[in-house]
């Protein structure tokens, strides 16, 4: 036994340093600019040799977490990778005047202030608090009443379920698009022979938010719709049976019986629609791109009327190429995100120990 | 015992497939490094099996899509005469070229020639572009792109920005084009038109759109032009020299400017003014129910291909161009090359810039201009374009009448975020002349603040 064990913690090092000397020589290769065909291998062989050799580590206590790190690995390899690099990439560039090709000089916080210090930023923040207040109560009595409807006896339900839930599976993009269309060359032929109005309502940015607005619960009331009507189908029959014979009516039930039942499923459906709402990008730009003018706030003349904050993020960095700038916006919307994410959290979960 | 055996099989064979799947990859990877890479775009770029085989490759990325077959024709061309290989990577079409080819450095990935816009994008590249002020193409052109770092643009095409006018229509009227050379003269032959239009079966006198979401670079960047340079020298750099001093603007110049804006708001067709599309907008024109259309010479490309139908039933008529003359006296039209293709230092520059001045002779002319309907900016060229303003430009260019494209210098981004939705709030009446005006005097300062 005592044999054995030494000729495992044998092999362990030396499938350990094998692995570690392929990790760093593949590596080493390709920071200096090999165009050498074998490092990628090299690398993985590396990697997969040294995993084996932590395998092989002779000890009783830890061989446990050793495994579960072994099997944890690949995707946490990956989430680092794709995540949180770069979220710490995206950190430390906010503090340079980094142009997305090279960066001269760290700058502390000045993109920070300077991005308070900018009226249309806070127009944008502003609008996209209004928007969020908009459509957590838009998109939920819609989607509701959506949801009562396709879960009543109405003939061909599936069908309307289907259908309310179509545009949900159109990219936000495409849709921005067909609405586009539909607002600029439809909407305008029928306001010009009515009104005699011949610009589109998408030219004043009052208009152009609401369309906005329209457009948004369009697409996504239908998917909130099916989650109420998953909430409502496990309201259990018995109990509505025994008001029915109470004599409640329709209302009476709707109020004292189905909402309250569905409690936790509303406040999922909040937070969803508060999230996606805060995020609010695709629809907004394939829509407006942000044009709208706002005559006067904080003493300026705004030309991003309907621009959102992600939107603002995007044509910060991308068209006025100031990615360090956009950064710090992108930091700055993370946070906000990440605390509602957690008062979220917090709600949930104190809502599931009630139940 | 033997559970362990089957596990340690199990688990070298996966690693075998790992390994042999990474390094396929891998290989994969290299090659894109060296030779290729734009597979994404793979609508576009040349088939790179078959690059690797034959001695040199280069990669241009191109920014004018709708040429991308004759660049390829081009390629095989040079391929026959050199054996050299050049793969064309075209975007266009609202992609945001600087941010893919940011991409691209990002990723190792830098194509050999790409395009560049203006003085905005070559700043991006300080340090890292050839100058190829040795070539022989450099002194057969005025048009190359010269800074402090030497000759880094090679031109391509001249393109130009004037008021486009039906000449058929302007005849029928009475109206000799070469005397609208100031807001007065302009101004009455407008109101001219507008009483005619009956007659003469026009729409409206003028096509000018200021849509400010997928319109904003025809008045934010061409129309806006015009202030910048309109009636100026080529070299002259007074406007965008203030401009880029922290977003300052002559207001004389300016009001002059407003309102001869406000003549093409008061003489739009309505439909198009606010709300209209650039489709719609070259469409009513090629169709014969505009005088006037308010964008440049790559108009004419969309006429006789896409438009072809429509153009033709309004009979193939001529065009020409007026300045935009919002001052008396203002005879030029704005020419320029749109962009240039810029060598990247770290690639394959010699093979790089061979192609280039393979470009600018004579057989390769022949296909640029009579296929991809470019004028050459070359002196030596001797081909005419088929383009429907092809003759006017080489008119206002023999007669030494031309300003220079120096909006290209503006700040990046001030059209589409900016200006172009103050041009709009003008258009649809939320604005005056004086207060365009101040507006555009705050929010061109917004922009330069930040």
């Amino acid at each position: 036994m005592s044999e054995n064990s030494t000729s495992r913690k044998m092999l362990s090092l030396v499938l350990l340093i094998a692995g570690a000397a392929g990790l760093v020589a593949a590596l080493v290769m390709d920071f200096s600019g090999s165009e050498n065909p074998i490092r990628g291998a090299l690398l993985l062989l590396g990697a997969i040799v040294f995993l084996v050799g932590l395998y092989f580590i002779p000890t009783v206590e830890h061989h446990r977490s050793i495994i579960n790190f072994i099997f944890l690995f690949p995707l946490l390899f990956t989430f680092a990778v794709t995540v949180i690099i770069p979220l710490l990439l995206g950190i430390f560039y906010s503090f340079t005047d980094w142009n997305g090709i090279k960066f001269n000089q760290f700058i502390g916080f000045t993109n920070y202030m300077s991005m308070f210090k900018d009226p249309a930023f806070i127009w944008s923040i502003l609008l996209t608090f209004l928007f969020v207040v908009f459509n957590i109560i838009l998109v939920n009595l819609v989607g509701f009443a959506l949801a009562l409807l396709c879960t009543s006896k109405l003939k061909g339900v599936n069908f309307f379920r289907a259908a309310y839930f179509l545009p949900n599976l159109i990219g936000g993009i495409v849709l921005g698009y067909i609405w586009q269309f539909a607002f600029n060359n439809v909407l305008v032929q029928v306001t010009a022979k009515t009104m005699n109005m011949q610009n589109s309502i998408l030219s004043a940015t009052n208009t152009a938010f609401a369309a906005i607005i329209v457009v948004y619960v369009w697409q996504y009331a239908g998917y909130i719709m099916l989650i109420y009507v998953t909430g409502l189908t496990t309201v259990p029959k018995d109990v509505l049976e025994a008001s029915q014979i109470d004599g409640a009516n329709a209302i009476t039930t709707l109020m004292k019986i189905k909402i309250p039942m569905i409690a936790s499923t509303i406040t999922i459906c909040t937070f969803l629609t508060l999230t996606s709402a805060f995020k609010q990008f695709d629809v907004n730009m394939a829509l407006t791109n942000g044009t709208g003018s706002v005559a006067d706030f904080m003493g300026s003349y705004l030309t991003n009327g309907t621009q959102m904050l992600a939107l603002n993020i995007y044509n910060t960095a991308i068209s006025k190429n100031s990615y360090a700038l956009g950064q710090a916006k992108a930091v700055f919307f993370f946070i906000v995100l990440a605390c509602v994410s957690i008062i979220q959290v917090r709600i949930s979960n104190s809502k599931e120990v009630e139940m | 015992m033997k559970r362990k055996v089957i596990a340690v099989l199990l688990t070298s064979m996966m690693t075998l497939g790992l390994v042999a799947c990474g390094g396929g990859s891998s290989d994969g990877g290299s090659d894109a490094n060296a030779s290729d890479g734009g597979s994404e775009e793979s609508s576009s770029s040349e088939d790179s099996g078959s690059s690797a085989a034959s001695g040199d490759t280069i990669r241009l990325v191109n920014g004018k899509i709708e040429i991308d077959a004759q660049l390829k024709k081009l390629a095989e061309m040079y391929k026959e005469e050199t054996g050299v290989t050049v793969e064309i990577e075209s975007m266009g079409g609202g992609i945001d070229i600087q941010g893919t080819l940011k991409g691209y450095y990002q990723a190792g990935n830098m194509p050999d020639i790409f395009v560049n816009g203006g003085a905005t994008d070559f700043a991006n590249w300080e340090g890292m572009l050839e100058d190829m002020s040795g070539e022989a193409w450099a002194s057969d052109t005025d048009a190359a792109y010269v800074d402090a770092n030497g000759t880094i643009g090679f031109p391509y095409t001249v393109e130009a920005v004037g008021l486009a006018y039906n000449a058929d229509i302007l005849e029928k009227a009475g109206i000799d084009p070469a005397t609208l050379t100031g807001p007065d003269a302009i101004k009455t032959a407008f109101e001219t038109l507008d009483s005619k239009k009956a007659d003469l079966g026009i729409d409206a006198v003028v096509g000018y759109c200021a849509e400010a979401t997928n319109l904003y670079w025809s008045t934010g960047n061409h129309v806006f032009a015009n202030y910048i340079d309109g009636g100026l020298d080529r070299e002259d750099t007074t406007y965008i020299d203030m401009l880029n001093d922290g977003g300052k603007l002559d207001e004389a110049r300016l009001t002059d400017f407003a309102n001869f804006v406000g003549l093409l708001n008061q003489y739009s067709d309505p439909a198009l003014l606010v709300s209209g599309t650039y489709d719609q907008q070259i469409l009513n024109f090629a169709s014969g129910k505009y005088a006037f259309v308010t964008q440049g010479s790559w108009i004419g490309a969309t006429m006789t291909t896409a438009d072809a139908d429509a153009y033709a039933a309004a009979g193939n008529f001529k065009v020409g161009m007026i300045p935009y003359a919002f001052q008396d006296g203002m005879d030029t039209i704005l020419t320029n090359s749109p962009s240039w293709w810029a060598v990247f230092s770290d690639g394959n520059k010699d093979a790089a810039k061979a192609f280039l001045q393979w470009c600018s002779e004579s057989t390769a002319q022949q296909v640029l201009v009579e296929e991809a309907g470019f004028i050459s900016p070359f002196k030596s060229c001797t081909y005419v374009a088929s383009d429907p303003f092809a003759q006017t430009i080489i008119d206002y260019q023999t007669a030494g009448k031309t300003s220079a494209w120096h909006w290209l210098g503006m700040k990046e981004g001030l059209a589409q975020n900016f200006t172009g939705q103050v041009f709009n709030d003008y258009a649809a009446g939320r604005l005056d002349a004086a207060g365009f005006v101040k507006t555009m005097q705050q929010v061109v300062q917004a922009c330069y603040a930040n």
